[in-house]
């Protein structure tokens, strides 16, 4: 693509969802979805094969539902309340609405059928860019409408997405699709504590979206899309083998890496209001996660994944210079000792 | 005639729509969106909304309804369908003219038949707001606003539709 009208069109997603995040009035809010929406088709569809149009036209057919559904939310809420300010959503049903289409946009189950598939057709970078940055608008909208969500839809979307995160990547080979389904199950966490304490769900959006960034520059740089692919990383760069090592047992919640701090966070605070099923639930269905992140390390780094002879002495090539890694890699293994700070979130 | 102008646009309203539902080629869809939009225009006229009807015209028909003819005029076929040429079409055309003649049959006589709900007149959907205040029309001073302290609207919406056309022209490049 042209460098400048790249330029321009990424730039305009970072626009669309700044305006979004920025604005007081719903009309703009939707404005900015729309805006959003728009610019990343051609950033989805870099490559022009078929699988990546398939999959811009489903991101777009989805994305485009979402925001119908926010526009009549909004206008319900219009006719009564009579203004446009985002405190408070004063009807249920246009709360409700808007929950829902606020759902399909994050990719919360029962609308989460678009993210593996969409996640696979594209390439690693735009993927990296959708499940990380076009997350951040519909989240913010979310804590500012947390006070009048109904609680009985978000849980029971939370947990299903849980589920279904935890349930769907257990059969995956390919690591976008399993990427898509972490993504699925992680904003299960996040929305569950949304009612409860939305702080805690901008702590888990940071730290998630710490860890998936990781996670998909370590695959970047050993252009593996596949397992079988990320198994030979021993062969190209020793060393990145341990760091998927860590960062994959970070995204799976395990103490003492920094993906445990939200979910600890998040349990605490699901026990401190009396529901104790409900975190007992999603605690055991984050274990369905964390297999399939412990069979990614299984065949990556911790054992030798049968190949043939010639892969096992590959030619060094130059290796792809990422200059944001190391210090992402450290910020999501090493930050728990850091949890008393989460008050600045407030 | 006059008192039932309202009932009579209504009427050739819904058939235009059925005439493009029937899905003709684009070029006659077009054709009948533009009646459509006329007539659509009319019956908001009636009611009051004298602005929002001179929106139609320009803004719809004269902007976007343009457009989408010269781009059907390229992409269109040798011989496109009309309502006649395609069993289906003409089909569904013709069920959807039964319909609309058995619903103003059943409005205009609605004494002698009982169905199963009422048209009890227009109801809810008079406005008695037709945006004047008297001195001023609101709606010209709505646009007035736009421009003087809802200038960042303009340049949101304004960024928007360059950022789209560059969109379409990327994604429909194909390199």
């Amino acid at each position: 693509m042209n460098p400048l009208i790249f330029t321009t069109i990424l730039m305009t997603v970072l626009l669309g969802t700044m305006i979004v995040m920025m604005s007081s009035h719903w009309l703009m809010i939707w404005i900015g979805f729309e805006m959003n929406l728009l610019a990343i088709i051609p950033i989805l569809m870099k490559k022009y094969n078929p699988r990546t149009m398939e999959a811009s036209t489903k991101y777009f057919l989805t994305q485009a539902t979402a925001s119908m559904l926010l526009m009549m939310a909004i206008i319900i809420n219009l006719m009564h309340s009579g203004q446009w300010t985002i405190t408070k959503v004063f009807n249920p049903t246009a709360s409700i609405i808007m929950t829902s289409a606020l759902a399909m946009k994050l990719g919360l189950t029962p609308f989460h059928f678009w993210v593996p598939e969409v996640t696979q057709g594209i390439s690693l970078t735009s993927g990296l860019i959708l499940l990380t940055w076009q997350k951040l608008a519909p989240m913010s909208i979310l804590y500012q409408i947390s006070p009048s969500i109904n609680l009985n839809i978000l849980l029971t979307m939370a947990v299903l997405s849980i589920l279904v995160g935890g349930w769907g990547g257990l059969n995956q080979t390919q690591l976008r699709k399993i990427m898509a389904y972490s993504s699925i199950a992680h904003m299960g966490w996040m929305t569950a504590v949304l009612v409860y304490s939305p702080t805690l769900t901008m702590l888990n959006m940071l730290i998630y979206i710490m860890m998936t960034l990781t996670m998909f520059m370590l695959f970047i740089q050993s252009s593996s899309t596949t397992t079988l692919s990320l198994s030979h990383t021993w062969n190209k760069t020793p060393l990145t083998t341990t760091l998927i090592l860590i960062t994959l047992l970070s995204m799976g919640g395990l103490p003492p890496l920094s993906g445990f701090m939200p979910k600890w966070m998040i349990i605490q605070e699901l026990t401190k209001n009396s529901s104790i099923i409900l975190p007992t639930l999603m605690a055991i269905m984050a274990l369905l996660n964390l297999y399939f992140y412990m069979r990614l390390t299984y065949s990556t780094s911790l054992t030798m994944f049968p190949s043939t002879n010639n892969m096992k002495m590959k030619w060094q090539f130059e290796t792809k210079q990422i200059t944001l890694l190391p210090p992402l890699i450290v910020m999501s293994s090493l930050l728990l000792p850091l949890t008393p700070m989460l008050s600045i979130l407030d | 005639m006059m008192t039932y102008i309202v009932f009579i646009l209504s009427v050739i309203f819904v058939v235009s729509f059925v005439g493009f539902s029937s899905k003709p080629s684009p070029i006659y869809g077009g054709l009948v969106l533009i009646v459509s939009g006329g007539v659509g225009c009319g019956i908001i006229m009636n009611f009051g909304g004298s602005f929002l009807g001179l929106m139609v015209f320009l803004i719809y028909l004269g902007g976007m309804l343009v457009v989408f003819g010269y781009t059907t005029a390229m992409a269109t076929e040798q011989y496109p369908e009309v309502w006649v040429s395609n069993t289906t079409v003409m089909g569904v055309f013709l069920l959807g003219l039964l319909m609309e003649v058995m619903l103003v049959l059943y409005v205009l006589k609605s004494e002698e038949v009982g169905v199963a709900f009422k048209f009890s007149g227009v109801g809810d959907w008079a406005i008695y707001d037709t945006g004047d205040s008297g001195v001023f029309s609101e709606e010209i001073m709505g646009v007035a606003a736009l421009y003087s302290y809802g200038a960042w609207v303009v340049i949101v919406t304004g960024w928007s539709l360059l950022v789209g056309v560059l969109v379409v022209l990327e994604v429909t490049r194909g390199d």
